[in-house]
């Protein structure tokens, strides 16, 4: 009995520190989109994300923005007709609002409910997995934002009258650290 | 030079045009819903929000779009789907005003409001248009904002001049890329009926066999190719051009080969006319009628070429849906 007692003493103290109210700021940042047609596989990235994480009562809210023509596919004339499909000109940033349970915030997993602001348009994406890993100071987020062009009203742009896949995976690759 | 088939050639090359061009530039079934924000004075009210969603913006096919009106009182949402939208319009020291308006044609339609003063009012049930991301209900005294991110102004300003010029480049763009590759079929036919087009008679007789691939069908097929290719190339020249752009990628390879392509298609036809005259006088085509193949081959090259360099990458999966 008196064994379990000091096992519950020695525990308690963690899940407390684990709760402490915390900031947090993105350092680097790598955000890829991956569109898909039968005569292209295009992968175009950013590297002008930025975010803002906050936990605070059991709950943490982090804010990732991005501004759509930070995307670079390799090609100008792909990345223009890619501003011009989302109304990225008319709605000029990405903004994933990302809410989980502070405990995940030192996990491996974190199962995050997602409001993405796109295109003019608000969409919401539950239980999806991010994959986290502390290096140093550092800690690294990494996961795909399960985006779609319908979700979001964007007009799906077509070549050779066969348009994209309606899916357009982003993939999120955040390091992250404690203000 | 035989009038006649240059007349037909040009007359086929034209009639493909018009027959084409309307289906090609078809319009989307989507309509932009544009107009100017006033005070009771008739004074622009820059900054104010314009929300419009259909009566199932929740439910699947739902829709709804978000904006803010620019420094001239100016909004623009574009993309909306056909149907009745009820539009709210807010801002600060304005009383909220709601209206419904019906979208049944694609294309542009005007909703110009006018706003009465009052207290500072919030928009009613309506999320706060990009960039200004609204904060999520949370009981987190300091949630973090799009402002704490430290985005420039010019960053996370709507654009919506940028926005049009961005749509007619891409809708004249669109007509290219579709004109070009069907450019390319009478361009293939030309090429292929170039060889055979000797079958006219070095005095002018016309060879009945062995098909109808003489040189007046050749040149029937060479006017129809020139009259799209610069068509096609009109669509490319004008189409606007965004500002402070530095091209980069495919795209160059792709304009730079129009610097072969586009004098090869000027040069071709002159030196096929001259071809032409040459054969007709039972002359051996000669002098500078005689690259008139060559030309047109390099043309043609670098034609294909530019549509491959476009295109790149191309990873040919079309088992793929």
């Amino acid at each position: 009995m008196n064994r379990k007692l000091l096992l519950a003493l020695f525990l308690l103290p963690l899940p407390i520190f684990a709760q402490a109210d915390s900031q947090w700021v993105a350092d680097h940042s790598a955000l890829s989109y991956h569109m898909s047609h039968p005569m292209h596989q295009v992968d175009g990235t950013s590297q002008a994300a930025r975010g803002k994480g906050v936990c605070h009562a059991g709950q943490c809210d982090f804010l990732i923005a991005v501004p759509v023509k930070s995307f670079d596919s390799g090609d100008t004339n792909r990345d223009l007709h890619m501003i011009e499909a989302t109304r990225g000109a008319q709605f000029p940033m990405i903004v994933v609002h990302a809410r989980f349970p502070q405990a995940e915030i030192t996990s491996s997993a974190i199962d995050a409910d997602l409001e993405v602001q796109f295109a003019g348009q608000t969409a919401h994406y539950a239980h999806v997995p991010f994959q986290r890993t502390a290096q140093g100071n550092e800690v690294r987020i990494t996961g795909t934002l399960p985006l779609t062009c319908s979700d979001f009203k964007i007009d799906r742009p077509s070549f050779l009258t066969v348009p994209i896949k309606n899916e357009i995976p982003v993939r999120v690759d955040m390091s992250w650290h404690a203000q | 030079m035989d009038l006649k088939a240059a007349s037909a050639a040009f007359r086929a090359g034209v009639f493909l045009l018009f027959v084409l061009i309307p289906n090609l530039a078809s319009a989307q079934a989507t309509a932009t819903l544009s107009g100017t924000i006033t005070d009771a004075a008739g004074k622009p009210v820059p900054g104010a929000k314009i929300y419009a969603h259909t009566a199932s913006m929740n439910q699947p096919g739902g829709q709804s779009a978000a904006t803010q009106t620019d420094s001239a009182g100016s909004y623009s949402l574009p993309g909306l789907a056909l149907g009745s939208y009820t539009v709210s319009v807010g801002a600060d020291g304005f009383t909220a005003k709601e209206t419904n308006v019906s979208l049944t044609a694609a294309g542009s339609q005007t909703l110009d409001l006018m706003l009465t003063a009052s207290a500072a009012q919030q928009l009613p049930n309506a999320p706060s248009p990009a960039p200004a991301a609204p904060a999520p209900a949370t009981s987190a005294p300091a949630a973090p904002s799009l402002g704490d991110l430290g985005f420039s102004q010019q960053q996370t300003q709507a654009n919506p001049k940028l926005q049009a010029m961005l749509e007619k480049r891409t809708e004249m763009l669109k007509i290219h890329q579709r004109l070009g590759l069907i450019t390319a079929i009478p361009m293939a036919a030309t090429l292929i009926t170039g060889p055979m087009a000797a079958a006219k008679g070095k005095n002018g007789e016309t060879i009945k066999e062995p098909t109808n691939a003489n040189l007046d069908f050749h040149a029937a097929l060479g006017g129809a190719t020139a009259t799209l290719y610069f068509a096609t190339a009109y669509f490319a020249i004008r189409a606007p051009k965004v500002p402070g752009v530095q091209k980069h990628g495919a795209i160059r390879w792709h304009e730079a080969l129009a610097f072969v392509h586009g004098p090869g298609m000027i040069l071709t036809p002159i030196l096929g006319a001259m071809a032409y005259n040459q054969e007709n006088n039972g002359e051996k085509v000669h002098g500078l009628a005689a690259a008139h193949g060559p030309v047109a081959v390099t043309t043609a090259i670098a034609y294909g070429a530019a549509i491959v360099a476009v295109s790149w990458p191309i990873h040919l999966k079309f088992w793929e849906k």
